[in-house]
């Protein structure tokens, strides 16, 4: 059996997703190229080698759209034998390459891949593709699909996550960020982004927030308790009649903010890296992927954690280090409740919460900061997991070398 | 069928006038007439001989709706599919000879027969507050079927065009011109005939928006931006109302999203598929049977006791001016009638006219009554604090408060000044009428007017008999109210009569559920759900505990020593007398209430009543609650507390609110299948008791294939 090996995992910092955000300056093809061309100069690649690039994107469609993955490697100037493709599981799509880089590889029909994300929220914002799930009255009535932040407040209600409690998380996450920044845990993947004369953009993300605390956190107001009021509520209700009243917990402070960025793995068997003098950092060990119900949505990645897990014949309690990722607080915490992990082992360096989400991007920025801090640590095994929209869960079991 | 009259400036004035008919109705048969006619009017065209064309019709209606009958009795999608889609076709062809054409509206134009007004180019109407336009088909639980909703969608845009379908209103001509169905009014059909020719005269081409280059929908379609939102937010608020019960609305939603985004003809076909779906759909079945078929047999006057002249009241007197009274004197004023207020004192009465004052005002604003007929209505009101003002009223109804004392007092008062004829109605809510009667001098003529709250929306009167009441009072107390637009059904004078006493099974089997160990919030979340307006625990608290138990004390003294207690009743018993929580009033009942009314369910209820059943099902909670209510039902058609089932199935649905959408009480169990209902009866008589036994009158059906009608 072939395995998947990572060679080496870049990102770009993560910028405000709005007008006054750093890389709303720039193209969302100038982000994934940044990335391209990191891992070409990190690893001095001849990009004739790579067999394929699979990048995923959350709403692609204008400037992400058409597949931004052959055309980034176009731009970036990257060899015409190339190919590319832009995949979309909606939050986890950055993991889902990763992994579906890793089922080439380990297949035996390609040796080399780069697989990542993109998403420039600022320029192309969230839901401009529209869909049948949550612009089609008919699909949406029929299916009960409603508003991911309600699906968190769902959860945290159910669960008996009251404000206080995911307030308290979503510092915690503020805190190890600024932390690591401070230690410089992230510099092994950051690539600082440019513009065209070389002039620095952005070097560190942007939405840290170190002089936040729980009193300021706790005065922002719910932000999603007006959407709910429209009916998603009810809906929520209808699928889970035992609860009274949905609670809306979440806010902007304990939700992951809409940010801008691009991440890149670079993946590939072992003789191939040999062949090119690449140092394998890991190997892909197990990877899990699953839908559950879909209205509550976001309890998807402890029963796709749990798939890769048996894959291969272990248990939460062989992972040494865990990254969720931190879409809602809540759905953090009902995942380190439903696999009873430690805190100090469950996103140490803070998460989506503290640095934001850029869709797309997010899965791969995941998997390299968990490698990183990995290594730092010298652990041996790891476990990248992510919620996803309508319900789905996705996983990746890393393993070092 | 149509005459064809042609004028000096060209305008061919086309008028329907079916033979052997009263009215105008559309169907194959004018379909077929109008073939020859837009051929001969195409013709015309060709030759330059033609200027417009003005539809109007030769009797009191315009055009009626379609042919229920014959939906009902559809079975076939291709044949209801086609059926719907040549209508469309006729509409085509009468929007395009190439001519304007004005439809001048002098009568009521509702559902199909206003599909084809939306054909035409331009509509005028006649100000006759009697008119109604618009499309009520979604009361019925189905949808205009021949492009209507998609003319809609592109003459008013998508989100007025659902309001407009979806709010099942019959519009007045003002409310018509207000919401934008029709262009233009007219004071009476000679100014309407007069504007249809001088708008024919100064517009050239007859083409629609939808045929014309760069012609576009109002506001944009469900691809543009800010409209995508306002459908999420509408599809939204749809399943906050309808709990995904009521399939004509979320069909005629997704028909304007979908026919948006693709051409005009496409749009239509798309809506007659949805049609078609509604058509073969149950939920059409059961709303037509109750809201159609049941309605009009009430209205005809089936249990009407027979022999006995129409009575025309001209002038009442309403005593008590509370909401309850006021909601009388209003619905009587708007339905012409004189209305005398009394009270303790004179300001006290006048409290009675300001709130009808102050409901006409919100009319005015959405153009149901008009300024004038709002100040001839208010001058139709006296308030007074004497009864001598009685002397002349064809009847007296008293609104009191619920005491006995009180209100016998008042009868006494009243039919001092009252002439021997006049009838007087008790608006008694649980004491019985036979009692209070007993302070009448005229018994015969004492009837039990039961109204409901708010009085101007609820469409239902329960006429009480007591032992006295004479049929020939019972004749007149349903002409009375028939006259002011209600619906009458015809009850005995049982412990609360039919409505109150059937909605007390299904707040007790409510109860039931929490004392076997249902979540609370499950309860009340899961009755909603299935279609009830309020949850059983949450209407307990509203109507007190203490209601609720007197109700089931009574049945238990009626039914003696057969009666079998219900579980809810220990339950009951320990609320009010162990915790002290009686309900809503005290702000303390399964829910606790703050100063503003929030409920939230009370923080000790699971304590008291722990939460055991983890894996419910979601049916057998629905069905116990439904079923409780549904044979309680037939226990009153058994008793002969009710008459008939059209009686009960509308007593049902606008008395409590069972689910409209399965068409009341006893349609439900047509829905249902009756055997296969009789079959689940007995196994929940099984597994929780003899309240699920069933009462003979259903059960004698069981097998014979027929349904309870």
């Amino acid at each position: 059996m072939n395995e998947a090996y990572i060679f080496d995992a870049v990102r770009t910092p993560r910028g405000k997703g709005k007008r006054e955000g750093a890389l709303y300056q720039v193209k969302p093809i100038h982000l994934l190229a940044a990335t391209l061309n990191a891992i070409k100069e990190r690893n001095q690649l001849n990009t004739k080698e790579i067999d394929d690039a699979v990048i995923g994107c959350v709403t692609p469609v204008n400037d992400q759209g058409a597949n931004i993955a052959k055309a980034a490697l176009l731009y970036a100037g990257w060899d015409e034998g190339v190919g590319g493709m832009q995949i979309n599981r909606f939050c986890a799509s950055g993991l889902e390459a990763v992994n579906l880089a890793a089922m080439k590889v380990r297949s035996g029909w390609e040796d080399l891949v780069v697989a990542g994300g993109i998403e420039s929220m600022s320029r192309v914002p969230l839901e401009s593709d529209g869909g049948a799930l949550m612009f089609d009255p008919e699909v949406q009535n029929k299916v009960g699909y409603i508003p991911q932040g309600v699906a968190a407040d769902l959860i945290a209600t159910i669960e008996g996550f009251d404000r206080k409690r995911v307030d308290a998380y979503a510092l915690q996450s503020y805190q190890r960020a600024n932390f690591a920044y401070e230690n410089n845990y992230f510099e092994k993947s950051i690539i600082p982004i440019h513009d065209k004369n070389g002039l620095v953009l952005l070097d560190k993300d942007e939405e840290l927030r170190p002089n936040t605390n729980l009193d300021k956190l706790s005065k922002l107001n719910p932000a999603f308790a007006e959407i709910g009021s429209w009916g998603y509520d009810t809906m929520a209700l209808n699928k889970y009649p035992v609860v009274e009243r949905i609670e809306h917990v979440h806010t902007a402070g304990n939700s992951s903010g809409v940010v801008d960025g691009a991440s890149l793995v670079l993946v590939g068997n072992k003789e191939k890296g040999a062949a090119l003098g690449l140092k394998p950092r890991a190997r892909i060990l197990s990877i899990g992927a699953l839908s559950t119900e879909p209205t509550i949505m976001l309890q998807g990645p402890a029963p796709a954690a749990l798939k890769a897990l048996k894959r291969v014949g272990m248990t939460p309690k062989d992972i040494e280090l865990w990254e969720m990722n931190e879409a809602f607080a809540a759905a953090v915490l009902k995942f380190q409740q439903d696999m009873d992990i430690s805190d100090d082992i469950l996103n140490v360096n803070g998460g989506a919460i503290a640095m934001g989400h850029p869709m797309g991007a997010t899965g791969a920025m995941l998997l390299g900061t968990l490698l990183d801090e990995m290594e730092r640590r010298d652990l041996s095994v790891g476990l990248v997991t992510m919620c996803v929209a309508s319900g789905m869960g996705v996983a990746t079991i890393l393993e070092r070398i | 069928m149509i005459n064809y009259k042609k004028d000096t400036d060209k305008i061919v004035t086309l008028t329907l006038n079916m033979a052997g008919r009263n009215i105008n109705i559309i169907n194959h048969e004018i379909g077929k007439a109008f073939i020859p006619v837009v051929k001969h009017l195409k013709a015309e065209k060709a030759k330059g001989e033609l200027k417009g064309v003005i539809i109007t019709s030769g009797k009191k209606t315009f055009l009626a709706g379609g042919d229920l009958d014959y939906l009902m009795s559809a079975k076939d999608a291709e044949e209801i599919y086609n059926f719907s889609q040549k209508l469309e076709s006729f509409f085509k062809d009468l929007e395009s000879p190439g001519v304007p054409v004005v439809a001048a509206i002098n009568g009521t134009a509702l559902g199909t027969g206003f599909e084809m007004a939306l054909a035409c180019h331009h509509r005028i109407v006649i100000d006759d507050p009697k008119i109604r336009l618009g499309h009520p088909e979604v009361t019925l639980g189905l949808m205009p079927g021949s492009g209507g909703v998609i003319r809609l969608l592109w003459g008013l845009g998508l989100e007025q065009a659902y309001h407009v379908l979806t709010d099942g209103r019959r519009y007045t001509p003002n409310e018509a011109l207000k919401v934008g169905i029709v262009d233009d009014i007219a004071k009476d059909e000679h100014e309407m005939l007069e504007k249809a020719k001088i708008w024919l005269m100064k517009t050239n081409e007859g083409r629609r928006p939808w045929h014309s280059e760069g012609g576009t929908i109002p506001h944009g379609t469900a691809r543009d931006k800010n409209i995508a939102q306002i459908i999420r937010k509408i599809a939204a608020e749809l399943m906050h109302y309808t709990h995904n019960n009521y399939p004509a609305k979320q069909a005629i939603l997704n028909t304007l999203v979908e026919g948006s985004k693709v051409d005009f003809d496409t749009a239509t076909k798309i809506q007659s598929r949805n049609f078609t779906n509604l058509v073969l759909g149950k939920e059409f079945r059961n709303m037509a049977k109750a809201f159609w078929f049941d309605f009009n047999e009430i209205k005809s006057g089936g249990n009407r006791p027979k022999g006995y002249g129409k009575f025309r009241p001209k002038k009442i007197g309403i005593i008590g001016a509370g909401t309850m009274g006021s909601g009388i004197a209003l619905v009587s004023v708007m339905r012409g009638l004189e209305v005398i207020i009394k009270d303790i004192s004179k300001p006290v009465a006048d409290r009675g006219k300001s709130y009808v004052e102050k409901k006409l005002r919100e009319y005015i604003d959405r153009g149901r009554v008009s300024e004038t007929e709002k100040k001839m209505m208010l001058d139709k009101i006296t308030t007074t604090e004497n009864s001598k003002s009685f002397e002349d009223c064809d009847l007296v109804i008293e609104a009191v408060f619920e005491n006995e004392l009180v209100k016998s007092k008042v009868t006494q008062e009243a039919e001092e000044h009252m002439d021997e004829y006049s009838l007087f109605g008790t608006n008694t809510l649980s004491i019985p009428v036979s009692k209070l009667a007993k302070a009448s001098n005229r018994p015969e003529n004492y009837v039990g007017l039961h109204f409901f709250p708010p009085v101007d929306e609820v469409p239902l009167v329960e006429i009480v008999q007591g032992e006295k009441t004479s049929d020939e009072t019972i004749a007149r107390a349903f002409d009375f109210v028939k006259q002011i637009r209600k619906i009458p059904i015809i009850v005995k004078d049982n412990w609360g009569f039919y409505a109150a006493r059937v909605q007390n099974t299904f707040i007790l089997e409510g109860i039931t559920l929490l004392q076997e160990g249902y979540t609370p919030a499950l309860i009340d979340n899961i009755g909603i759900q299935a279609g009830m307006p309020k949850g059983a625990l949450e209407l307990a608290d509203e109507l007190s505990l203490e209601i609720i138990l007197k109700y089931e004390q009574q049945a238990a003294e009626h039914y003696g020593a057969k009666y079998i207690q219900h579980p809810a009743v220990k339950v009951l018993d320990k609320m009010i007398n162990e915790y002290k929580r009686t309900g809503k009033k005290r702000k303390a009942g399964f829910y606790s209430y703050d100063e503003n009314g929030n409920k939230q369910l009370w923080e000790e209820l699971t304590e008291h009543f722990p939460t055991t059943q983890c894996n419910y099902s979601r049916e057998e909670v629905i069905e116990r609650m439904l079923f409780a209510q549904v044979l309680e039902a037939v226990w009153c058609y058994q008793e002969k507390i009710i008459r008939s089932v059209a009686e009960g199935n509308l007593g049902s649905i606008h008395g409590w609110g069972f689910p409209p959408y399965k068409g009341g009480a006893f349609q439900y169990i047509n829905d249902y299948g009756v055997d296969t209902f009789i079959e689940k009866c007995q196994m929940y008589e099984k597994a929780h008791g003899q309240r699920f036994s069933v009462p003979k009158i259903l059960l004698k059906k069981k097998g014979t294939g027929e349904l309870i009608e």
